[in-house]
């Protein structure tokens, strides 16, 4: 192998390592921040801020470091009407089979709007997309590159965020692989925030609190 | 680019280590809050009772509520609110009222291990812990009902 060779396939490979550190990191940081600050300080919930902050420093040093503007990480409209078409069956389906499953399992669906909760919900959708597919994504394709096994890894890791919920790791898993495919295809965060809010706004407000166990994740499931 | 990674790898390190800090310091807080270290206090068996004192050094003036398990089972519990003049003359409480009696226990006849344990709540009161109140105190139960210390007769 030559000089040349060798130092191209050194940096792909430590590119692969940094990307998969970052993974690492950013992952680590919501876990503290559910594991750790949300349940043992439910008063002091402020404290939630410095792993976030943690992170999300981590993820714009990242971006500046890659390279990467606003634009390639999906807040844009250029490709909207694309990857919203794209989302909109899959979207509803399941929707459908989520209610469909609710209901067959012998649990009533009733409608418990919260306005707080509602008005939260596009936020906190939009910048959960972003963290899993603006910069997961985007790293595990410096890994394994486009296709399955990175889509794989986002749908694993998203599904593990919200363990040991088991409806909720179920339906994070099927939204991480739909979320992840799509963001590869049409990089578009907007479109991504809207799918992912339509199925929040069913699974939290149709859906009983027994079967979702309101949402908790990390030791505040356990009560 | 390789000076960009290099960047990349310091704030890695770094953000690594502040969350290290970060889980100690929610460790120590944590233990503070749940096992605060200010119960102090002392149980031993007398001829008819398992009887001691508790303060809470946190709130002196404060009654604390204690629980006996004996031999690993829920017994009672009670609030340590009884006259202990002794207490406040040897300097570990403000004022007397703060002595515990559980009547003499229940158990067969024999050789048991009592040990009373300090409730406290935490701050949002959805959790509670114990703290072992001094040593365990074994003690034997005899026949007629009363009880003798173990633990002091083998001090002596």
């Amino acid at each position: 192998m030559s000089h040349e060779a060798r130092e191209k396939l050194t940096a792909v490979v430590s590119g692969r390592l940094l990307a998969g550190w970052e993974i690492v990191s950013v992952v680590i940081s919501a876990l503290l921040a559910e594991w750790v600050v949300l349940s043992f300080f439910g008063r002091s919930r402020w404290l939630v801020v410095v792993p976030i902050a943690l992170g999300l420093g981590l993820m714009l040093a990242s971006h500046r470091a890659y390279g990467e503007t606003a634009k390639d990480l999906g807040f844009r409209f250029d490709n909207l009407p694309a990857a919203l078409r794209i989302l909109f069956v899959p979207t509803i389906t399941v929707i459908v089979v989520m209610l469909l499953l609710t209901w067959l399992s012998g649990n009533s669906l009733s409608f418990r709007p919260s306005r707080s909760k509602l008005l939260f919900l596009p936020f906190w959708a939009l910048f959960q997309q972003y963290a899993l597919q603006g910069y997961i994504n985007r790293r595990a394709q410096v890994i394994f590159g486009r296709g399955f096994a990175s889509v794989l890894l986002v749908a694993l890791l998203f599904a593990l965020l919200h363990l040991p919920n088991p409806v909720l790791t179920g339906l994070t898993f099927v939204g991480g692989l739909l979320w992840a495919a799509v963001y590869q295809r049409y990089p578009n965060l907007l479109a991504l925030a809207f799918s992912h809010s339509i199925a929040a706004f069913f699974a939290s407000f149709f859906m009983p609190p027994s079967v979702l166990n309101g949402l908790r994740v990390g030791f505040k499931y356990f009560g | 680019m390789k000076e960009a990674a290099n960047t990349l790898v310091r704030i890695l390190i770094a953000k690594s280590v502040a969350e290290t800090l970060l889980v100690g310091v929610i460790a120590v807080l944590f233990f503070l809050e749940a096992f605060p270290p200010f119960f102090h206090g002392w149980g031993e068996a007398t001829p008819r009772s398992i009887a001691g004192w508790v303060v809470n050094d946190a709130a002196p003036w404060d009654r604390v509520e204690v629980q006996i398990f004996i031999d690993e089972t829920f017994m009672g519990n009670s609030l340590a609110d009884r006259s202990r003049p002794d207490v406040v003359a040897a300097g570990w409480a403000r004022d007397q009222w703060h002595g515990f009696e559980f009547p003499s226990p229940a158990v067969e006849p024999g050789e048991h291990e009592a040990r009373v344990y300090a409730v406290h709540a935490g701050i949002e009161g959805t959790k509670r812990t114990l703290q072992l109140i001094g040593d365990p105190i074994r003690f034997r139960r005899n026949a007629d009902g009363t009880l003798v210390d173990l633990n002091s007769r083998m001090i002596r």
